[in-house]
This record gives structure tokens, sequence and C-alpha cells, in this order.
């Protein structure tokens, strides 16, 4: 590489270190702030109908201890085992007797599903996307470029690169039509 | 000679990084996107008529994947629509499709007769199996499937109508009940699932 370009390369490399810096204090300063519960990895929920819960809802009885509405993440695999002797369903799951339902929530949105195991026959399901780790990085991926690009424009207009005395000299020297200096 | 082992050591960072997202994608199995049923528990058979008045009967299409619709052909809207899914499915899966039994069964037995079933389906597809039956047969692959059916008076000159079930049911080349989708289910997602219940032996 030409001795006049380092200085730039040394700038850049000291911006992007720079960059990374700042878009990494900027992402979890906020992410700190504005964390969560939902803000975790996406894992497998299990519900459990037991044996009975088809008789015990005609019934009208409330069988299984669930909220009316239930907090996922997106990429959360809501996995739904029938001890029953009917088949059940929840939403798009639908469960034969004695097999077990599993759906992967890919869509962050708020569902009310008909349900075929609680009293009321609709439950609320609200899906959410989880800020993880893997969307941290991808944020430090997707900005840190742009900060770079933005704080070396910046850095080169506000504190310019000095050129080196010699390379000034050969620049400024200026000859007549006899090669003479003037 | 910094500047190099600067420039080596980026090009190795990055290729350590493409290996890992490549590693990431790749090693992913797939992932279903209709509801699955896992295990597998093998679907109730049933045998009924088709719109040609021959017999048709679930437990005799193993080797094929089985997509099961309950509609009835006097349907305003959920039964068009996923009829014409169907058929968009049906080409969509080009050759494919030679291994798929799209099969629609009716929750009106009253009305849609062989007859029926025979001028109705046509108009979205001839290769469509449209079932029907005594009424005590249709009642039982109902309750096995899990299908909730009711009359409602609509007053209007096209008589009754029938609230139903509207989700899919795919049976695989086992005769397994598989998946299962909700109405107006994205036709891709459908449609990458067979495909992959194709490919299972």
């Amino acid at each position: 590489m030409k001795a006049e370009y380092r200085p730039y390369l040394n700038r850049l490399i000291i911006t992007l270190i720079l960059s990374l810096l700042i878009v990494a204090g900027i992402n979890e300063g906020f992410y700190l702030l504005q964390k969560e519960k939902t803000d975790r990895a996406p894992e497998t929920i299990q519900l459990v109908i037991p044996d009975g819960t088809a008789a015990s809802v005609a019934a009208g009885e409330q069988v299984l201890a669930i909220p009316e509405a239930m907090v996922f993440v997106v990429g959360d695999v809501l996995e739904v085992k029938n001890e029953d002797v009917a088949a059940h369903q929840l939403g798009p799951i639908w469960v034969p007797a004695g097999a077990t339902g599993s759906l992967v929530l890919e869509t962050a949105d708020k569902y009310s599903y008909t349900c075929s195991f609680v009293p009321s026959r609709y439950l609320g399901v609200d899906v959410r996307q989880a800020t993880t780790l893997a969307t941290r990085l991808t944020a430090l991926w997707i900005a840190t470029p742009t900060m770079t690009v933005f704080l070396f424009i910046y850095g080169l207009l506000v504190f310019p690169i000095k050129r080196p005395e010699t390379q000034k000299k050969l620049e400024t020297r200026v000859e007549d039509k006899n090669g003479q200096p003037i | 000679m910094k500047t190099r082992f600067g420039l080596i050591g980026v090009g190795g960072a990055l290729l350590v990084g493409l290996l890992l997202a490549g590693w990431q994608f790749l090693g992913r199995g797939y992932t279903f996107k209709g509801s699955l049923i896992d295990p597998a528990v093998p679907a109730a058979d049933f045998t009924l008529k088709d719109q040609h008045g021959e017999v048709f009967q679930l437990g005799s299409q193993k080797g094929k994947v089985v997509l099961i619709f309950f509609g009835y052909t006097n349907c305003p809207d959920v039964c068009p629509i996923t009829l014409t899914d169907f058929k968009r499915i049906k080409n969509e899966l080009g050759d494919l499709a030679e291994e798929v039994r799209f099969v629609f069964i009716t929750v009106d037995p009253e009305r849609d007769t062989v007859e029926r079933l025979n001028a109705y389906l046509p108009s979205y597809d001839p290769s469509i199996y449209g079932l029907t039956g005594e009424k005590e047969q249709l009642e039982q692959v109902w309750k096995s499937y899990g299908v909730y059916q009711a009359r409602q008076e609509s007053g209007s000159a096209a008589g009754y109508l029938v609230d139903h079930t509207a989700r899919i049911y795919a049976i695989d080349k086992q005769g397994n009940w598989r998946l299962t989708y909700p109405f107006e289910m994205e036709r891709s997602a459908v449609i990458d699932d067979i495909r992959q219940l194709l490919k299972e032996d």
C-alpha cells in the first residue's frame, strides 16, 4: 500500500472501532431501557389437556388454569398435548385424541382463537417480536457500517488528514517553460 | 507487513462468519408451516362415494398425500375460496400433483348428491374428489375429524346455510394425520409442506 493512503486506512480503522462502540452503546442502552419479559429466545410451550376435559367443558367447568390471553414470541412452538378421549382444537392447532399438535408461531400479531378446552370457547394469543441477542447483533451489523461512513466523512471534513511534508513540497513546486522552479 | 496481516485477519474473520452463517442456515431441518401432529396418528378411515358414483376409501390412498376439506356446494364464501386454493396448489405442484389427492367432503348431504357434486366440481378442477354418502356415514366421518357443522336458516331464496369447520387436513403417504391448516393459509406454505411430505418414505 502506498504510504500516502496509510493515514486514511488508520483513520478508517479507528472510525470503525469508534462506530462499533457508539452503536453498541446506543443499542444496549435502549435495549436495557425497553426490555420486556418477552425479550427471550424462542422456546417450546406445552399445554396439556387432561383426560375428561371435553366432558368438563361441556358442563361449563374450567379444567385448565390458563390465562385468557397468552403471550408468546415469534419462533415459539405452541404444543398442545391431548390426553383426553376427544379431539381438541386451539385455533389452527387440531389435535386428535391421544396425540400432540404443534404450531410454530411465525408472525407477530394478536389472535383470538377458538378453543375447545376452555368454557368461553375463545383464547387470546399475543405473539410478539422478541429482541434477542441475534436481533441486537443484526442491528449492530446493519448500523455500524453506516455510522463508520458517516463518521469517516465527518472526520475528514472537521479534522483533515495532514499530508507528509515531502509530498506537500512536490505538489506545490511549480516550474516555468524551461523547467526552472518559479 | 502489518497491513497484510491485518487484511488476512479481517478476511479470515469474514470467512469464519460466512461459514458459521451457512452452517446455521443449512443445518436447520425443515419446519412445517401447518399445525403439526407429532407423532403422527393414523387418520380415521372412511369409505364414501365420489362425484362419479364410485367408491372412495381413504385407506386405499396410501402412497399419496391427501388434502381433505369439509364444505358444501351452496357455500357462498369459504368453500369456493378453498377449492380455488386447491386448484392453484395443484397447478403450482405441477407433475407432483399426481401424487396428491384433493378431497372435498360434504357437510350438507341433503343437497350435495353425487350429481350435484359432479356438476359443481369441474368449475374448479375435475380431479378434485367430491365425496358424499348417507348422513349416518358422514356423521361418523365428521366426528372422527372433529368437524363442526350446523344448519342455519338464511331466509333467502338460496335456502339454508351450513356453518362448518374450515380446516384443511393433510394426510401423509402412510395414511397418518400429519398437518392441519386454517382457512386461507398461505398457499406457498401448504405447497412447501406437501413437497416435504412427498419426500418422506
